[in-house]
């Protein structure tokens, strides 16, 4: 059994446009793999499709993660197997307090079949302590958890409640999907602070970016580039530092070249 | 007190056989007060020859008058009071023995909010109440811990029209729960509350009006606050039970300065069709008003938000905003919003409306399976956070706790 996550030759559409056309990456354990790439390079689709996104049709191709076939998982059940998504865009539910969702979200992993929630669910106290703890390192105030979900949140705070999700949740595999966008650079080294205080030799990450700014944060082992919806170049670090220098044009120009 | 003709019956012929005869006796036997039983009978003559009022989305059809009669007597009111607050001159008492001890301070307030003469139906609660209760707070004592008027009705085929008549001296204060609860019955039955609450200058008014009928009952109610000058108001309005409701209600801003805060939450499932009509009624200047109304509908649930901001001429510099938002959880479950707006002078400070309708979102439902929420759990969590302000807002846990579970059982 792999504790890698296996992407292989992912075709998804959209309803009729095909977005991912054969994705082919594999985020091994214990690694940060960076995904770089053009808007409109298929990034957030596959970030979507391993979370399971019923608008997201997986038309061919396969993603495997500790020896199950993700695709034939429904979206809890994903998440239960270890896979986080920290959401580009996450939503706001008016009336459902950040406490009352992470306390659903972490019974819910606990759950066993078979057993009562009631047994297998955390205490308040233990909650309220582990929660504390997060808040506490993501420098968030401890009123923070009784508003209202990203109910009037800024772009900041959406994205430090990801981070939280995740610390509370413990996946074994994280993918970020422009985790930077709209934060300014406090909030940036907040939120890596975060991530890199969660690695650990058991845990993948992949990590969606549209700028290089976000790995000098969460350091990257490897990167990948995206184009046209499918991976077309896997290298060290310095494939991003080539990457700010010179733009997309001259990958694009390569890949054009050897096709 | 009852003579023989209640005694066999538990109650007063059949709606269709009633006459004024009987409303007379009654009252009379009742030892009640002449303006009293004279009030009755013009009531009940009214109800009498009136036409039912034109209710377009209330289907009163399966509700037979003939079938159904009218209790006699105190048969389900339960009051609980705090010796606390009797020992600052706080009176909480059934209102037909009021109308006997406090008989001026009764015959003073009672029908001048609500127009007994309003539809057929407010005039037949006019004509045939019994069980109900004075609650009299006087000049600047504050109750801060809520007080309970419970009615109940224990089997079908009755009719009971609760009065709840509430008094508020200047610089008082309130907090009361009133609630509607019966078992599921398998007769239609027929429940006319109504609540006239008087909240006098600079005083303050939490209100829960908790409507948790079972199975079978048709609810045809009226309630109304009705703010002096300065004094303010938080309303919150649960309907969750019942077979069929049209509860018509409102808040008049009167005086200068009044200001209501009113939540409320419906939930429609099964067969049920619930509809309510609140009332934002500004008079006084400088007058505020927000309401902000929940609705869920589920199974081949029906509700309805008729709901009505007015502004009357004489009014200076409002603020209102009323807002309504529901959500449908099955297709076959339907919802109508008809907000309104009437205004009748030029000067208004903000007035506006929203309201919107429509299912769960799935992005909210995949946002929260991501977490590893089940489906159905996920649309528990929505649901009970979108009447998360309204139970919020009851001033008793137990009630809150009591309210949420049956929420969750209705999901």
């Amino acid at each position: 059994m792999s504790n890698d996550l296996i992407i292989k030759q992912l075709r998804v559409r959209i309803g009729e446009k095909e977005i991912l056309k054969g994705v082919d990456l594999t985020v091994q354990q214990g690694t940060i793999h960076a995904i770089m790439g053009p808007n409109g390079s298929g990034k957030s689709t596959l970030a979507y499709s391993i979370a399971g996104h019923p608008g997201y049709e997986v038309t061919d191709g396969e993603i495997w993660y500790k020896g199950q076939n993700v695709l034939e998982l429904d979206v809890d059940e994903r998440s239960k197997l270890g896979l986080f998504l920290a959401f580009q865009y996450p939503v706001s539910i008016p009336g459902l307090t950040v406490n009352n969702f992470l306390r659903s979200a972490i019974n819910a992993h606990r759950a066993e079949e078979g057993k009562d929630p009631k047994e297998t669910a955390m205490s308040v106290a233990e909650f309220r302590k582990l929660l504390r703890e997060h808040m506490r390192q993501l420098e968030m105030s401890e009123d923070f958890a009784r508003r209202y979900l990203n109910d009037g949140f800024s772009g900041g705070e959406k994205k430090r409640l990801e981070i939280l999700q995740m610390a509370m949740l413990k996946p074994s595999m994280a993918v970020m999907d422009e985790t930077d966008s709209g934060l300014d650079i406090d909030a940036l080294k907040i939120v890596a602070n975060g991530v890199n205080a969660l690695m650990n030799p058991g845990m993948g990450v992949l990590v969606i970016t549209h700028y290089q700014r976000l790995l000098n944060y969460i350091k990257p082992d490897v990167v990948s580039i995206m184009m046209e919806g499918r991976v077309v170049r896997s290298g060290g670090p310095e494939l991003a530092l080539a990457l700010e220098e010179k733009g997309y044009d001259w990958i694009r120009e390569e890949v054009t070249t050897h096709a | 007190m009852p003579d023989t003709l209640f005694r066999s019956t538990n109650g007063l012929p059949g709606l269709g056989a009633l006459g004024a005869d009987d409303i007379s006796a009654m009252s009379q036997s009742a030892g009640e007060p002449g303006w009293l039983t004279e009030q009755r009978l013009a009531a009940w003559t009214f109800f009498a020859q009136a036409l039912p009022p034109v209710w377009r989305r209330t289907d009163l059809t399966q509700l037979q008058p003939e079938t159904i009669a009218p209790l006699s007597g105190i048969q389900g009111t339960s009051i609980l009071a705090d010796d606390a607050v009797t020992r600052q001159g706080v009176v909480m008492m059934p209102l037909l023995a009021a109308t006997k001890s406090h008989e001026a301070l009764v015959r003073q307030y009672l029908g001048k909010a609500i127009d007994p003469m309003s539809h057929k139906f407010s005039a037949l609660r006019a004509a045939l109440w019994q069980d109900g209760m004075l609650l009299y707070v006087p000049r600047g004592v504050e109750v801060a811990a809520p007080l309970r008027v419970t009615y109940q009705l224990a089997d079908g085929s009755r009719a009971i029209f609760p009065y709840s008549l509430v008094i508020l001296e200047a610089h008082a204060q309130l907090n009361l729960i009133e609630e509607y609860t019966s078992p599921d019955l398998d007769q239609p039955a027929l429940a006319g509350p109504t609540t006239e609450i008087f909240v006098g200058p600079g005083s303050h008014i939490r209100y829960a009006s908790v409507q948790t009928w079972g199975q079978g009952i048709h609810h045809l109610g009226s309630q109304m606050i009705v703010l002096d000058r300065d004094a303010a108001g938080e309303w919150v309005s649960l309907s969750l039970g019942g077979k069929v409701q049209h509860i018509e209600a409102e808040s008049r801003m009167q005086g200068d300065g009044s200001a209501i805060n009113w939540l409320g939450a419906t939930f429609a499932n099964q067969q049920q069709h619930l509809l309510t009509a609140p009332w934002l009624r500004h008079i006084g200047s400088n007058t505020n008003s927000l309401m902000d109304f929940k609705t869920v509908v589920s199974g081949e649930g029906y509700s309805v938000f008729d709901g009505m901001i007015k502004i009357e001429h004489e009014s200076r510099a409002t603020s209102t905003r009323l807002e309504e938002h529901a959500i449908h959880l099955t297709p076959k479950a339907r919802s109508d919003s008809i907000p309104g707006l009437k205004i009748d002078t030029n000067d208004v400070a903000k007035a506006g409306h929203a309201s919107t309708s429509g299912q769960i979102e799935d992005e909210h439902l995949f946002y929260m399976q991501s977490r590893g929420m089940s489906q159905e759990e996920a649309r528990r969590l929505i649901v009970m956070g979108f009447f998360d302000p309204a139970l919020q807002a009851l001033p008793a846990d137990d009630l809150r706790e009591r309210l949420t579970a049956l929420i969750e059982a209705k999901i």
